[in-house]
């Protein structure tokens, strides 16, 4: 086991950021042996589902970009996380994808989630 | 072993194959301010009465289907909004988009009731581009109105040679169509000044302005099928009434009216005229000019003379069902990539990279990417 993993419970998890990496309601993406995972900030829990949306494979983790003039418009980003419905909208077309299941409820289509644990100051995710 | 762990670059949001390709994008959306817009207003009563009856507002008292979009109507700036040449540079950069064609969307214009007041907004947007856009060397296609003739004609006079305009701009709907002989002046101009006639999905007949889009509650029913009738109801009406026999050289470009439409509108189009086209010669620029037939058949013309917009392409997921799509669409002469920026409907120019279609065929995935528009577009 490398100093980027940590094994919990028998599993082993991968380091992929430090907990002051990811602002608040947003993502970053790290891929990890080829995989591309979107790790979430949702008011300070943190998830980690797949970095590409089924519908058309637009990075999940660009969730919560602000907008191009942003205040000239009526909501501030594009797509974003919602922490109460623990759910995180697609930049490009909004399809709501729920952070814990990965699902969306309209098509029943599911990506992937991973299980993550914060040890300290750094957020592990099990491949 | 350890894992191998690597941040990912945030910028790029689509293949990086992209990159390496020309990318034109015919449908890209500036939305200035109405009060940037204010002060290209030339007329002191005209600017009097657009305080209070501005051009871009929705028809009060009915129902609006973008309920169904997560943000209401703000489906219309789901990426954001572009308001000069340095916006649209940084929304093209994370789509591979080398070459945005820029218009000013004032698509709710054509449902305006005041002519005065619409050609004032019309001319303002124009203004706006030529100021922000074409002088900053942004390829764009200004507007001309579908309502005033004459008036499109002024404006074409006003700015048709500017290099940097690369085509006009203007909407369908379920109005009187584009076959109409009336626009025959603009068809000329057009062809003389080289430039392409987008037309652009409108406002203008969100469908409670008709007896069945009165009864289309969906989003699907209005977004997704009510525009594409009116494309191909407009593309089959200039094609029958002899548009392109007269102007062999004008190339008409339908944005947001779908497009797997085009094996339909071919085979049926020849299968009709061929079995009847003695009411052609009826018509009245064959009645004029003393013609019999049309010069050619019908699926000729939409081979040649119209374009349709990509956006959004909806490609079948399976490689040998996308192929023959394309091909019975003659895409590799009709299909333009459109992103439609920065509307709920974008389309990044990622299915050119993730399809199999188009890796077995670089050809065809290079004519809708940027070899057909520039065939057609005054760059
Ligand atoms: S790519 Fe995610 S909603 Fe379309």
């Amino acid at each position: 086991m490398s100093d980027d993993t940590i094994a919990i419970g028998g599993d082993e998890y991968t380091r992929v950021a430090a907990v002051g990496d990811i602002e608040s309601n947003r993502g970053i993406a790290v891929s990890v042996d080829g995989i591309e995972i979107a790790v979430f900030n949702a008011d300070g829990e943190f998830y980690a589902i797949s970095n590409r949306c089924a519908h058309q494979s637009a990075p999940m983790c660009k969730a919560g970009e602000k907008k191009i003039n942003a205040e000239h418009t009526w909501t501030e980003s594009r797509g974003g996380v919602n922490a109460e419905a623990c759910t995180v909208s697609c930049p490009w077309h909004l399809w709501e994808w729920d952070l814990e299941t990965g699902k969306n409820e309209a098509s029943g289509q599911r990506i992937a989630t991973f299980d993550v644990a914060v040890r300290d100051e750094d957020i592990f995710v099990r491949i | 072993m350890g894992s191998s762990i690597q941040r990912l670059d945030s910028n790029a949001e689509v293949p990086e194959e992209a990159f390496d390709v020309d990318v034109i994008d015919m449908d890209f959306h500036v939305n200035p301010l109405e009060e940037d817009l204010e002060p290209y207003i030339e007329d002191e009563r005209a600017l009097d009465r657009l305080t209070t009856e501005f051009g871009m507002w929705p028809i009060p008292d009915k129902w609006d289907a973008a309920y169904a979009i997560a943000e209401g109507n703000e489906g219309l700036f789901t990426q954001g909004r572009a308001e000069v040449a340095e916006d649209v540079y940084e929304a093209c950069q994370k789509f591979a988009i080398d070459t945005p064609i820029v218009n000013c969307a004032l698509n709710m214009l054509p449902q305006q009731h005041h002519p005065v007041l619409k050609n004032a907004v019309l001319e303002a947007g124009n203004s706006y581009m030529l100021d922000h856009f074409v002088d900053e060397d942004v390829p764009t296609a200004l507007s001309i109105a579908k309502w005033d003739v004459d008036h499109a004609l002024d404006e074409l006079d006003r700015w048709g040679d500017e290099d940097g305009v690369v085509a006009a701009y203007s909407w369908f709907d379920p109005r009187e169509p584009w076959g109409v002989e009336a626009f025959d002046p603009v068809f000329e101009k057009l062809e003389s000044l080289g430039l392409p006639l987008l037309l652009h999905g409108s406002l203008a007949f969100w469908p409670q302005h008709s007896y069945v889009g009165d009864e289309m509650l969906t989003w699907t029913e209005v977004l997704g099928f009510d525009w594409p009738i009116y494309g191909m109801v407009n593309t089959v009406n200039m094609i029958m009434r002899g548009v392109f026999d007269r102007y062999p050289d004008l190339n008409v470009v339908f944005q947001e009216a779908g497009h797997w439409w085009i094996p339909f509108a071919r085979y049926r189009m020849d299968e009709f005229y061929e079995m009847h086209p003695e009411d052609v010669q009826i018509t009245p620029r064959k009645f004029e000019d003393g013609g019999h037939y049309l010069d050619r058949a019908p699926s000729e013309y939409l081979r040649d003379n119209i374009y349709v917009c990509t956006q959004p392409f909806a490609l079948p997921r399976r490689a040998g069902e996308a192929r023959g799509m394309l091909d019975l669409s003659m895409a590799s002469d009709t299909f333009l990539y459109s992103s439609d920026w920065p509307h709920q409907t974008l389309d990044p120019p990622t299915w050119f990279f993730t399809s199999r279609a188009f890796r077995d065929d670089e050809e065809l995935r290079d004519d809708i990417l940027h070899d057909n528009a520039e065939e057609i577009l005054r760059l």
